[in-house]
């Protein structure tokens, strides 16, 4: 029995992964430029921001929630983390500034965007709002205070120490690829070895059984809402670093490209099954079909109605081979 | 517990409702403008309002969100309201007619900025940008840069948007005609900056050997120019933007990029508020349309100008 089912998990990991091969294949033969090493870490760049969103993401659909909020949240401490190094905090009335470092700055962003995050859970557990409603009252509040924030107006040149985060390299690597791999492989950790691990999944599952087996459910939610924003908040640090500038209008409707890169990666959006991997490679499909389309040169109108058909494919076929098994 | 606080809550409400009638002695100006995620309207809103202020006004700005159905809300709020002028920026230059139709016949002016309406009898007046001319006139100056032969690209806007259109079409109708230029990519980057580098990023990897990226504004010539940076050419392409926007400004007088179309919002919000004021004190007799010249700027001039407007 275990075995199967550990036979079944691994055909539907593959699944996406045989998509993304032949995707490749065709990209490949339409174009020369596409199987490059330039061109490969030049996907990697650009998808490290939705896989760290997308992996906080996976957390939350694995529980049966969902977090509309991601793209406004990370506008909003993306503009914080630039704020903070280009001005600090002045208390005006205690004759008071704090100066911030980059670390400082992008800790403050990342813990505000936990609290954000925890906010949210607490909408959820505690007054019983279901998770699409909560977060997307949130997407819009997040989005107001990022406005008030900057004023409506982008905070440029944050110096060439922070630009470093977005644009540098480690061992030929870009630093955005690093910090991604090493989200991705915390979360596989706590998803496959930790209690809140094998928690998460329980309530996605089951939550009446996995209240009565005495998890608390709250408390596990509150956390994966909360994770879910704090990695958002660092996927804004990323692109104001590569930006060398915070947008207010940053990150809008990223959280789609995040659940599309969830789904696309097997993972039910009605909770207790999927991957984190299977979200790396939803998210790296999206990545590849966003740069083979414009290497190719398709017209934009044409992009748009053939990512949804990708899409829609990805997801019938990963359907299609849940039930053969 | 939180039906309780729901009463008190109201009454609050109603009270600050009160406190706010009560003070207004002064006469009321709506701004309305397509949208406030995008720091050029939030420019022209916030003139237009604080211009509004300074004529003796109080002046309140809506937010159309780019949704024309939006945008029909708040006229219709504003008529009940009371307000006795609309400084007004469409989201859409057929689906806004209606609208200022409507606040017309309540017997409000509405002064158009910035983006037309297709109605010659809607707007009282219309101060509106010349994004043709003023992309004609990048496409000279790119012609003259690039010694008229070379490969190069083009990031559009948002593919739905009027001002799109008008730059794209303005720049290719000179650029058209010199056959020794060849555009080898034209994608959509939204305006956005953040996609223009992403997209900009991956036809570097297509063609490595560009010479020149016209941008549909600002915030995308930006995001271009930064994709060049990381790919090492930013020396070798001229990249051009359009708005006249903070960054872009500084950028070209430190010759990091080679132009943009200044737009004026500061002038053309100020004319609307200043046009409102001579209405409602009498005057009826207003130009249907005042075209408002987007000016090149270049390395050349960069000292004449600030961001959004001359010194």
């Amino acid at each position: 029995m275990i075995a199967l089912a550990s036979y079944k998990k691994n055909i539907s990991r593959f699944q996406s992964v045989i998509a993304l091969f032949i995707l490749c294949i065709v990209l490949g033969v339409l174009s020369d430029k596409f199987f490059t090493a330039a061109n490969g870490l030049n996907v990697l760049r650009q998808v490290a921001v939705n896989v760290c969103i997308a992996t906080g993401m996976t957390l939350i659909v694995l529980t049966g929630g969902i977090d509309l909020s991601v793209g406004s949240v990370l506008a909003l401490c993306g503009a914080i983390t630039a704020g903070l190094l280009k001005n600090g905090l002045s208390f005006p009335s205690a004759d008071l500034f704090v100066g911030f470092t980059i670390l400082g700055a992008v800790l403050a962003a990342v813990i505000i965007g936990a609290l954000l995050g925890s906010f949210s859970g607490i909408v959820v557990t505690s007054f019983r709002v279901p998770p699409f409603v909560a977060t997307l009252a949130m997407l819009t509040i997040a989005r107001g205070l990022t406005m008030l924030y900057t004023g409506g107006h982008p905070i440029s040149n944050l110096g060439e120490d922070f630009a470093y985060i977005g644009t540098g390299s480690l061992l030929g690597v870009p630093v955005p690829v690093w910090i991604a791999a090493v989200v991705v492989l915390i979360a596989v950790f706590i998803t496959r070895k930790t209690k809140l691990g094998r928690y998460i999944y329980a309530i996605g599952g089951n939550e009446t059984a996995a209240r009565l087996s005495g998890i608390r459910i709250n408390k596990v939610k509150l956390t994966v809402y909360a994770i879910g924003a704090a990695l958002a908040a660092l996927g804004g640090v990323i692109v104001t670093s590569r930006l060398d500038s915070a947008q207010p209008n940053a990150g809008i409707s990223y959280e789609l490209d995040a659940i599309a890169a969830v789904v696309i990666g097997g993972t039910s959006l009605n909770g207790g099954k999927g991957s984190v991997w299977g979200t790396v490679i939803g998210a790296v499909i999206i990545g590849v079909l966003n740069n083979g389309l414009v290497l190719l040169n398709v017209s934009p109108f044409w992009q748009q109605v053939v990512k949804g058909a990708v899409i829609l494919l990805a997801v019938i076929v990963d359907k299609a081979g849940d039930k053969k098994e | 517990m939180i039906k309780r606080l729901l009463l008190p809550l109201l009454c609050v409400l109603l009270f600050v409702q009160c406190k706010d009638r009560t003070k207004e002695g002064s006469k009321k100006i709506a701004v309305v403008v397509s949208t406030l995620n995008n720091p050029w309207f939030v420019f022209l809103a916030e003139t237009a309002a604080a211009k509004a202020k300074t004529l003796g006004y109080d002046a309140r700005i809506f937010d159309s969100q780019n949704n024309t159905a939006l945008e029909s809300d708040h006229f219709e709020n504003i008529v009940v309201a009371g307000f006795e002028a609309i400084l007004f920026n469409p989201t859409d230059a057929n689906g806004s007619v209606a609208n200022v139709l409507k606040a017309k016949s309540a017997g409000i002016p509405v002064f158009c900025m910035d983006r037309e309406i297709n109605s010659v009898d809607g707007a009282t007046s219309q101060i509106l940008s010349d994004s043709y001319s003023g992309a004609v006139s990048i496409g000279k100056y790119f012609v003259r840069q690039l010694n008229k032969k070379g490969n190069y690209v083009e990031l559009l806007g948002l593919v739905g948007d009027n001002n799109t259109w008008a730059r794209s079409k303005g720049f290719h109708s000179v650029t058209d005609h010199y056959s020794g230029l060849k555009m080898v990519s034209q994608q959509s980057a939204d305006f956005d900056r953040n996609k223009a580098m992403e997209v900009m990023e991956t036809i570097l990897q297509a063609h490595p050997d560009i010479d020149g990226v016209f941008c549909g504004n600002d915030a995308m010539a930006m995001g271009a120019f930064q994709a060049l940076v990381s790919a090492g050419k930013a020396d070798k392409v001229k990249v051009f933007g359009f708005d006249g926007a903070e960054d872009m400004i500084t950028a070209i007088s430190e010759n990091k990029v080679a132009a943009t179309g200044m737009q004026f919002p500061k002038v053309m919000a100020e004319t609307a508020a200043q046009f409102a004021d001579e209405y409602i004190k009498g005057k009826r007799d207003f130009p249907q349309k005042i075209p408002v010249a987007v000016e090149l700027v270049t390395a050349g001039n960069i000292n004449d100008y600030v961001a959004y407007g001359k010194k």
